[in-house]
């Protein structure tokens, strides 16, 4: 076992905010020129672009997991991470029946392209991804579950789009893998991990959290979560 | 004015906590964040907003609310209401937007 550097809340040009430079192969060559070992793909309420992230990064030498960052109909963003393509074309499928389809323009929000390996056009989403959800926060960290994914409530210290913002605190009751943060470590009896968030190349890799594992892999993530079998979260920064 | 006041004078639906319907309604507060009402909204008040998650139950005890209105015709979710009849803090609901329902509460409150 040895410590695996990540960053596991990265967006693609397909969330309208990020930038068009953030292509799945523009990430991974920055993640892997920053000496990462796994990140994630991380898009609004969408897991379009993971499998190519994917097939790219086995290319590089890259661990790359699938995941989304959803909007609660509460408007509280949290990380979905998915163990396999087959659990990820069933969230997919789920999403897509929660969507309410707010309209999209480009010309304010930015553009939401899907593109091939060659950085073709292959889609345009014409409705405004990330928008909330009709899915409550109970029912998407069900859904995760059901699929054997991990529910990390995203940027909980944030004063928007975050459970705490949205919610006032966390439910006691919410079954939750893991809190992202950005700023301070809180008083908090959860797993914390950080993240980048980046929207820009430039920001892949600015928070990051690494893990003692066997291999960096979707499996032994969710045992250093749970501290299981000397797996675990040795720093975050 | 009571609870039961501003049911009948806009028309609003009693979802849950009707023992609560008795509590003085003693201002008004609109937000839909959670956080923002935890640290603003002040004791007494009626608290409008379109959040229907159990959380706002245990906000509205937090701060001693009157009262939930949840507006554009959205419902509560069970928990939240069994929280509502625990606490005796009623959830009413509306059809109306926020907007709409905060001119008329206001309005209604200014009168007396």
């Amino acid at each position: 076992m040895k410590p695996y550097r990540a960053d596991l809340h990265i967006h693609s040009l397909l969330s309208p905010c990020a930038s068009l430079d953030m292509s799945p192969a523009e990430i991974i060559r920055h993640a892997v020129a920053r000496g990462f070992d796994m990140i994630a793909v991380s898009d609004h309420n969408t897991t379009l672009h993971c499998e190519l992230a994917v097939a790219l990064g086995l290319e590089a030498g890259i661990t790359v997991l699938r995941a989304a960052e959803v909007t609660s109909a509460e408007e509280v963003h949290s990380l979905v991470i998915l163990p396999d393509g087959e659990a990820t074309a069933s969230f997919q499928e789920w999403l897509e029946q929660h969507y309410t389809f707010v309209p999209h323009d480009p010309k304010i929000f930015g553009e939401q392209l899907v593109i091939d390996r060659d950085e073709n056009i292959i889609a345009e989403i014409s409705h405004y991804l990330p928008a909330a959800l009709t899915a409550t926060l109970d029912e998407v960290e069900a859904a995760a579950h059901r699929l054997g994914a991990l529910f990390i409530p995203a940027h909980i210290d944030r004063p928007s789009f975050s459970i705490t913002s949205q919610l006032g605190f966390i439910p006691e009751d919410l079954y939750i893998d893991a809190i992202e943060v950005v700023g301070a470590t809180p008083d908090l009896l959860y797993p914390v991990i950080r993240n980048s968030d980046a929207h820009i190349p430039e920001h892949i890799g600015r928070r990051f959290t690494s893990y003692m594992l066997g291999q960096p892999s979707f499996s032994e993530l969710a045992m250093a979560l749970r501290g299981e079998a000397g797996r675990d979260i040795i720093k975050s920064g | 004015m009571k609870v039961t006041d501003i049911v009948q004078k806009l028309g609003l639906t009693v979802f849950s906590g009707h023992e609560g319907l008795g509590r003085e309604v003693t201002g008004g507060y609109s937000s839909d964040l959670l956080s923002d009402v935890m640290g603003h909204a002040g004791a007494g008040a009626a608290w409008v907003t379109i959040q229907t998650h159990r959380n706002v139950m245990a906000i509205a005890s937090l701060r001693d609310l009157s009262a939930v209105v949840i507006t554009n015709g959205e419902a509560p979710a069970d928990d939240t209401m069994a929280q509502s009849n625990e606490e005796g803090i009623p959830i009413l609901g509306t059809t109306l937007s926020t907007f709409e329902l905060s001119g008329r509460l206001y309005s209604l409150m200014m009168k007396k």
